[in-house]
């Protein structure tokens, strides 16, 4: 194996074009069904982190003799602090899936990859081995497909959340001061205003997800990284298709991103109309 | 005008943050009346804002009460004239307090009138038309009715808060709740909110009103309050509390304002 650049080398890589182009469409395919996956998931999500489901703050309020505890005191006003106060708000499906958020977040996505895909997939749901568009092993993508989702599930929450978050406190307070309900508030006020923020956020995450699909291949799914080991294994050269996977990734993600920091720029334009 | 509170009865109100470390709001009572202008005056941090944002529950009270229109709004329930538990709906009558804030608050993303309209159109259910053409009249009164098609950003301060104001105005609220509406406004605008706030007070309109604009209070209030610590110091005329301050406080307070 030669480590060297050789410039004549790159005419060895020719007929394997078409892996290359089969590879392409897999990374883009894959990256599109994550973010549809993480999307949905990510609404979700962040549904259930926001909800009030109080348990113990319901108990109180329906049995105010027996967990009144959970709201007043004994001189009965109530608590701003404290761990009856903390118990009275805990929410524990919020808690769930801020637990899920967390983990996600801090584990490698390979690690969860091989879970799922050792652990999951082949123990419960065997996928029968056919092939999608005639190239694609579904056994293998799918699951692939699957981790990435459930992965940027949770960096699309963290985004929704703090895009939410973002927007003045102000304007929920003017906006509830009118009538509006908390829904309503949500609808017309906050989210219209918080998806400035949270829409360059997601196309970013899509460019993130086109390069960490690159860890699609260890379980087998043969991207564009699928397509630089079958040349390798052939000719014994891996700078040359290396390059040229390098480039397929480029020309993805550099473009998708100038379209983002325009649109980024457009909007905030908006802002001083 | 009656001499008990015939709107809003407020008792003992608290509000206490860190267990009663701070205690913003310790034990205020008082009666509003249909058609009362009520200023609210005090030193910075002794709970006007506090008092004012209980009385929408845009604060939660920890103890006390707050009846609106004979339903107490800080309980989950009451009794109905049946004797049945019904459900207080918060929503339901925040509509009838409209707010004024101190940074205006108006929604960026909207144009004015669609700013005026959201709310009766939203939560009303008015027809769509008939609400643009309440805001346009509403926008006239206060010279603004050329600046419908406007964003927010577009507009100076003082008109931000006419237009702030109308807004409320269009939910036909049966009082105004006014934080320091005027006090993040160059000096030169102060003039035209406070005039349109006159003209409200002239029609009748049950005003709140937390201010530092002591002519106002003077003028325009009927009744004027004097908080300090969160508590209910003084309460009088305009003449009784700028005449004759009883209260140390309030002498102390109105030496370093007037
Ligand atoms: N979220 C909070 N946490 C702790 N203390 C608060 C909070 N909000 C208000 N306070 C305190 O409550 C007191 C009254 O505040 P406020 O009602 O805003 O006063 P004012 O409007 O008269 O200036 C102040 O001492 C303030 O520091
Ligand atoms: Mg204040």
């Amino acid at each position: 194996m030669s480590n060297f650049i050789k410039p004549e080398n790159f005419s060895l890589i020719l007929p394997y074009i078409e892996l290359f182009q089969q590879g392409l469409i897999v990374t883009v395919l894959l990256a599109a069904c994550t973010v549809l996956i993480g999307f949905v998931l990510a609404i979700v999500l962040a549904v259930i982190r926001m909800s009030n489901f109080q348990p113990f703050l319901m108990l109180a309020r329906a049995f105010p003799g027996l967990f009144g505890f959970f709201e007043y005191d004994k001189q009965g006003n109530k608590l701003d602090s404290g761990f009856a106060y903390q118990l009275g708000r805990f929410n524990p499906f919020g808690f769930l899936a801020t637990a899920y958020v967390e983990v996600m977040r801090s584990t490698p996505v390979l690690v969860q990859m091989w879970v799922i895909y050792y652990g999951v997939f082949k123990v419960f749901f065997t996928i029968p081995r056919f092939k999608m568009l005639g190239f694609i092993s579904a056994d293998r993508f799918i699951p692939c497909a699957v981790t990435l989702g459930l992965n940027s599930a949770a960096y699309l929450c963290e985004i929704i959340r703090s895009g939410l978050q973002s927007v003045d406190g102000g304007q929920t307070e003017a906006a509830r001061s009118l009538g509006l309900k908390q829904m309503q508030n949500l609808r017309y006020i906050v989210l219209p205003q918080a998806l400035k923020n949270i829409l360059p956020a997601i196309a970013n995450e899509f460019v993130v997800i086109i390069k960490e699909s690159a860890v699609a291949y260890t379980i087998g799914v043969m991207d564009i990284m699928g397509a630089v080991n079958a040349v390798k294994s052939a000719n014994s050269i891996i700078m040359e298709p290396l390059i040229v996977a390098a480039g397929i990734y480029f020309c993805l993600c550099f473009p998708a991103s100038k379209v983002i920091a325009y649109v980024e720029r457009r909007m905030r334009r908006g802002d001083v109309r | 005008m009656a001499t008990y509170g015939d709107l809003i009865q407020v008792r003992d109100l608290k509000k206490y943050y860190n267990r009663g470390a701070i205690k913003a709001l310790d034990g205020v009572s008082v009666d509003i009346s249909k058609g009362d202008v009520m200023v609210v005056i005090g030193p910075s941090g002794s709970g006007k804002s506090t008092f004012l944002r209980s009385l929408n529950l845009l604060e939660e009270p920890t103890a006390g009460s707050i009846v609106f229109e004979g339903v107490d709004i800080t309980k989950k329930r009451y009794k109905d004239g049946d004797g049945k538990l019904v459900k207080v709906d918060i929503d339901q009558h925040r509509q009838k307090m409209g707010m004024v804030f101190q940074h205006f608050n108006l929604f960026p993303h909207m144009t004015i009138l669609d700013n005026m309209t959201l709310a009766p159109v939203k939560v009303k259910g008015m027809d769509k038309k008939d609400a643009e053409e309440k805001a346009l009249a509403l926008l006239d009164r206060v010279g603004l009715k050329d600046r419908a098609g406007a964003y927010p950003i577009q507009l100076s301060g003082g008109q931000k808060q006419r237009v702030a104001i109308v807004r409320a105005l269009c939910m036909e609220p049966e009082v105004m709740l006014f934080d320091e509406p005027t006090s993040a406004l160059d000096p030169e605008m102060v003039g035209e909110v406070l005039d349109v706030m006159k003209e409200l007070a002239r029609e009748g309109m049950t005003m709140v009103v937390v201010t530092h604009e002591m002519g106002f209070a003077r003028e325009v209030g009927n009744r004027v309050l004097f908080m300090d610590g969160g508590k209910l110091l003084e309460e009088g005329s305009p003449t009784d509390i700028f005449e004759h301050p009883k209260h140390p406080r309030l002498q102390d307070f109105l030496g370093k304002v007037l």
